[in-house]
């Protein structure tokens, strides 16, 4: 391995970084509150709302991130130009509503996880529905849905690379480039896996962070 | 947007059912490679031997701290040149070595979970350690193992889309190249993910006969 070819492209493949940490806050952001909704859709009294949300789930969880993207990118504007993203975009939604179907599970795994008596009590405390939700409810449910929400968040990091094969200039494409103008693999695909290993290894330590931060104090 | 055209679908059909073959194939050469794979170093984890398990667990740290794209990559354009392999092959190493990992903390997770008393009185019976493991400890394991190996079964099954990247004309490449040759992106991505829906629905149906098949009679 060539160290010095490293030290050379690492600037490069650097500048994707931004639009790599772009990527996943975005998706993060509307799929964390996208999620939350198919959840609470999922929990709620209206048969419709509970179909949808299944639905959503099923078919979100069932095809592969790849072909979502490529749908966000070339099936979507032939239904108008409204519909005609930027690569950065496409890819943003691609990746919100995919992750949001795994989201949605962790968020409902820790809301059923809360013992039905402090729904109970809530009510019998005059709490309306949202409020008992808002105010008993999720902050109990927030140290069961951290694992499995921060495990998803993992995986999404990791899925920005895919944003590569619809043109997204994120680092993966970057890297990609360099193998094909110079001839040499090894050297920008390892300094590629040493930043994804680095941002993964960051989302690990946070999760034990949070984990400690919520954990009950008895 | 124009009216939905069946004919294409029709037209497209051959290719389309020839690269959803290659990629039942990939999903099954990737499982049995995962398997294996996972299953050793599994074992490696849980032995008292201090290197063994720290191999092991750097090797889960690393493949599951990298996006399989990444990993894919290196199969391809670094082993797959080093070891003339084809993109099939490649596709078959990447993705088993970086679902190995999953793999690997899902059976240690099944073997964990079998009482010690059972390790206790293989050990009293005279059982050697392999054997104990294989006719004593592991099928219990398996029982726990099933939900967890099989979700994970279901997402390496999408992950085969990612051969796409590397000129692997499986379902997902196949249906990209059609639709840029057709112009009818909307028609053709959709039976792709048709056909995905279908084939991961059947893999959670047989997680469902799975289960029941493996469960205690009392």
């Amino acid at each position: 391995m060539d160290w010095n070819f490293i030290g050379e492209i690492a600037p490069t493949i650097l500048e994707g970084l931004w639009i790599t940490l772009s990527l996943f806050a975005w998706s993060m952001l509307f799929s964390t509150i996208l999620g939350l909704m198919l959840a609470l859709m999922r929990l709620s009294q209206i048969a419709p709302l509970r179909w949808f949300s299944i639905g959503f789930g099923w078919f979100f969880r069932g095809v592969p991130l790849l072909l979502l993207l490529f749908y966000a990118f070339f099936a979507l504007p032939e239904l108008g130009d409204t519909f005609l993203l930027s690569p950065f975009r496409a890819a943003v939604l691609g990746l919100s509503l995919w992750t949001a179907a795994y989201q949605s599970e962790a968020f409902r795994s820790g809301i059923i996880a809360v013992d039905s008596g402090q729904f109970e009590a809530a009510e019998a405390l005059g709490m309306t529905k949202l409020h008992s939700m808002r105010k008993i409810v999720l902050p109990q449910a927030a140290r069961i849905i951290i694992p499995p929400f921060m495990g998803n968040a993992i995986n999404t990091m990791k899925q920005t690379s895919l944003a590569t094969v619809i043109t997204v200039p994120e680092m993966t494409l970057l890297a990609q480039r360099i193998i094909s103008n110079e001839f040499k693999a090894v050297e920008p695909l390892f300094t590629l896996a040493l930043i994804y290993l680095a941002l993964t290894s960051v989302l690990v330590i946070a999760q034990f962070g949070l984990e400690r931060t919520f954990r009950l104090k008895v | 947007m124009g009216d939905w055209d069946w004919g294409v679908i029709e037209r497209s059909w051959p290719l389309l059912r020839d690269a959803t073959w290659v990629s039942i194939q990939l999903f099954f050469a990737s499982l049995v490679l995962a398997t294996a794979l996972g299953l050793l170093l599994a074992l490696m984890r849980l032995s008292n031997s201090r290197p063994l398990r720290w191999i092991s667990a750097i090797y889960v740290w690393i493949f599951r701290g990298l996006p399989a794209l990444i990993i894919l990559f290196f199969a391809f354009f670094w082993l797959g040149r080093e070891l003339d392999l084809t993109p099939f092959q490649a596709a078959v190493l990447g993705l088993g070595v970086s679902s190995a990992a999953y793999k690997a903390e899902i059976i240690r997770a099944g073997l964990m979970a079998v009482d010690d008393g059972q390790y206790e009185a293989a050990e009293a019976l005279g059982f050697t350690k392999a054997h104990a493991m294989r006719r004593i400890i592991l099928p219990q394991g398996v029982r726990v193992m099933i939900p967890t190996y099989m979700s994970n079964a279901t997402l390496l099954f999408k992950s085969t889309s990612l051969a796409a990247v590397i000129g692997l004309t499986e379902l997902t490449g196949r249906s990209r190249q059609l639709a840029n040759s057709t112009f009818k992106p909307i028609e053709i991505l959709t039976a792709a993910g048709v056909i995905y829906l279908v084939l991961t629905s059947f893999l959670v149906i047989s997680q469902g006969l799975l289960e029941r098949r493996f469960r205690l009679k009392s």
